[in-house]
C-alpha cells in the first residue's frame, strides 16, 4: 500500500471557541493531528463539541486562529471547494440522523457514490465488510423508521469509516454508551490508521465505554482556557 | 389662541408621524418583498447554472432525479387523467353547449385553444404538481434542518443544491410537460365524447381534432409547453425554498404546507401572467 506523505491531517492553531454556554471565557484550541494518529478529546458540553466539529470540518470559520485540513486553511477556500475537500472526511456522528426519502443503505453509500463515482457493487462489498465488523448481520436496506435503533448506530459507524478517509471525526453521545461497539470501533480506527488516516474522537467522557479499547496518541480535555493534556482513567 | 395653535400643531405632528409610519411600513414591505423576489430569482439562476454543469450529475443526483421524475410524471398519471376527465366534462361540454346555443359552433377550436391550451392546462398542471409532489417535497425537506441531516450532508461534502434542489427543479419542470400532455389529451377526449354523447356536436373525432389544430398558431406548440416547464420549475423552487427554510421545530410542519401552497400558487400565477403579458 502506498504511503502518503507525512503531514498534519488536521491542525488547529490559536483557534478560539466563542460563545460557550458553560464558560465565560472563550477557549483556545491548539491541536496537531498527524497521519496514523488518534486524538481523544473530552468536551463536557455537547454544544461545544458540535462547535468544535464544525470548526474542524470547515463548516464555520474561527473568529481567531487557523484550522488547516491537509495543510490547507479552510478559511482560504470557497464554500464549493470546502464541500469538495470534505470528501476526504468520514463522520461518525448524528447516529440517529437519516434522511426520510432514502433507504439506510443508500444513505450509507451516498457520499462515496457522490464524490468518487465508485461502483455500487464495489461499495456494497466494502460496506458489508464494515457492517460485519460492527456486528450487523448485513447492510440495513430499509428506511430509518423500520430499522432498529441499535442497527442505525452501527450503520452510522459503517457510513463514517467507509472508503479511505484522511480524517474520521467521531462525535456522538449515543454511540459512546454502546459498550458492545468498543472492540469494533478500536478495530475500525486501527484499520483507518493503517491506511494513513487520522481519527479525532470528541467524547463527553474519557471513560466512554465505546472508546475503551482505543489507544490514542493524544488525550486532551477542553477546559476553561482551552485544550489541555489529560489522562485516561481505566 | 395659543392653546388652539398648540392643539393644531400637535394634530399636525401626530398626522405626520402616522403618515411616516404608514410610508415606512409600505416601504419595508416593498423592500422585503423585492428582496425575496431577488433571492428567488437568484436561486433559480443558480439551480440552472448547477444543472448545466456536467460534474453536478453524480450517480446519486441522477438516481434522485429519476426517482422524482417517476414520482412527478408516472405516478401522477391516474390523478392527471381523472382531473382531465372532470375538466373535460365541465369545460368542453359547456363550451360546446353555449357555442351551439349561440350558433357559433365553428368557434369551438379557438375557444378551446385559448381557454384550455394557453390558460387552464398550465395552471392546473402547477396545482397538480404541488398537490402530488410539492407537498411531499415540503415534508421531506422541511425536516432537513430540524432532523439534522442537512448538516450531515454538508459535513459529508454533499452539496444540498445539487443533491436536493436541482433534481427536484428539473424533474418537476420535465414532469410538468408530461402531466400537461396527459391532461390536455384526456380533457379533449372526454369533452368530445361527452359533447357527442349529448348530441351537442355531430362531427367525427378527426374533425374535432382538425378544428382544434387549425385554431392553434405555431406559437401554441412552443409557448404553452414552455409555460408548463417554467411553472413546474417555479413550483419545485417554491417548495424547496419553503421546506429548507424551516429551521426549528417551533415552526410546525403542518404550517409548512399552507405556506408552500400560497407561495407555489403565487409562483404559478406570476409565471402565467408573465407569459401572457410578455408573449
Amino acid at each position: 500500500m502506498a504511503v502518503r506523505p507525512s503531514r498534519m491531517v488536521l491542525s488547529l492553531q490559536g483557534v478560539t471557541l466563542p460563545e460557550r454556554q458553560h464558560s465565560s471565557s472563550p477557549a483556545r484550541l491548539d491541536l496537531e493531528l498527524p497521519r496514523r494518529s488518534v486524538a481523544l478529546v473530552e468536551v463536557d458540553d455537547e454544544a461545544d463539541a458540535v462547535a468544535m466539529v464544525d470548526l474542524c470540518v470547515g463548516m464555520t470559520d474561527p473568529s481567531a486562529g487557523h484550522v488547516r485540513f491537509l495543510g490547507v486553511d479552510w478559511a482560504s477556500r470557497t464554500p464549493r471547494e470546502r464541500m469538495n475537500r470534505r470528501r476526504r472526511i468520514g463522520a461518525v456522528m448524528q447516529t440517529d440522523v437519516w434522511p426520510a426519502h432514502m433507504s439506510v443503505l443508500d444513505s450509507i453509500l451516498l457520499a462515496g457514490a457522490y464524490h468518487f463515482n465508485r461502483g455500487r457493487d464495489e461499495m456494497i462489498e466494502d460496506a458489508t465488510e464494515l457492517a460485519r465488523l460492527f456486528v450487523l448481520p448485513g447492510l440495513p436496506t430499509g428506511r430509518r423508521e423500520t430499522t432498529p435503533r441499535r442497527a442505525l448506530v452501527r450503520a452510522a459507524c459503517v457510513r463514517g469509516f467507509l472508503g479511505t478517509p484522511d480524517l474520521v471525526v467521531v462525535q456522538d453521545p449515543v454511540l459512546e454508551q454502546a459498550a458492545e461497539l468498543a472492540v469494533p470501533m478500536a478495530q475500525a480506527i486501527s484499520t483507518a490508521k493503517d491506511r494513513g488516516g487520522a481519527v479525532l474522537w470528541i467524547t463527553a467522557s474519557l471513560a466512554a465505554r465505546a472508546a475503551e479499547f482505543v489507544e490514542p496518541e493524544q488525550v486532551l480535555r477542553l477546559g476553561e482556557q482551552g485544550l489541555v493534556r489529560a489522562r485516561r482513567g481505566r | 389662541m395659543s392653546m388652539q395653535f398648540a392643539t393644531r400643531r400637535y394634530r399636525r405632528t401626530a398626522f405626520v408621524a402616522r403618515l411616516r409610519r404608514f410610508l415606512a411600513s409600505v416601504g419595508s414591505g416593498t423592500i422585503s418583498g423585492l428582496q425575496r423576489l431577488l433571492l428567488y430569482l437568484s436561486l433559480a439562476a443558480t439551480v440552472l447554472v448547477v444543472a448545466l454543469r456536467r460534474s453536478t450529475w453524480a450517480p446519486p443526483v441522477r438516481a434522485e432525479f429519476r426517482r422524482l421524475l417517476d414520482q412527478v410524471a408516472v405516478r401522477s398519471l391516474a390523478t392527471t387523467a381523472a382531473t382531465g376527465l372532470l375538466v373535460g366534462f365541465a369545460l368542453v361540454s359547456q363550451a360546446v353547449y353555449w357555442l351551439a346555443q349561440t350558433g357559433t359552433t365553428g368557434l369551438v377550436g379557438p375557444v378551446i385553444v385559448v381557454l384550455l391550451v394557453r390558460e387552464l392546462v398550465p395552471i392546473l398542471v402547477g396545482l397538480i404538481l404541488f398537490g402530488r409532489s410539492g407537498t411531499a417535497t415540503l415534508i421531506e425537506l422541511g425536516e432537513a434542518h430540524t432532523r439534522g441531516w442537512l448538516r450531515l450532508f454538508e459535513i459529508q461534502g454533499l452539496d444540498p443544491l445539487a443533491m436536493l434542489v436541482m433534481p427536484r427543479a428539473i424533474a418537476f419542470a420535465l414532469g410538468s410537460f408530461c402531466v400537461a400532455t396527459t391532461l390536455l389529451l384526456s380533457t379533449l377526449l372526454t369533452g368530445y365524447v361527452m359533447a357527442h354523447a349529448l348530441g351537442l356536436i355531430s362531427y367525427s373525432i378527426q374533425d374535432f381534432r382538425d378544428l382544434v389544430l387549425r385554431a392553434m398558431d405555431p406559437s401554441d406548440f412552443v409557448i404553452p409547453p414552455l409555460k408548463c416547464l417554467t411553472i413546474g420549475f417555479a413550483v419545485a423552487l417554491s417548495c424547496c425554498a419553503t421546506g429548507l427554510g424551516r429551521h426549528d421545530e417551533g415552526d410546525e410542519l403542518q404550517r409548512l404546507v399552507p405556506r408552500g401552497f400560497v407561495r407555489s400558487a403565487l409562483a404559478i400565477f406570476a409565471v402565467n401572467g408573465f407569459f401572457d403579458l410578455a408573449i
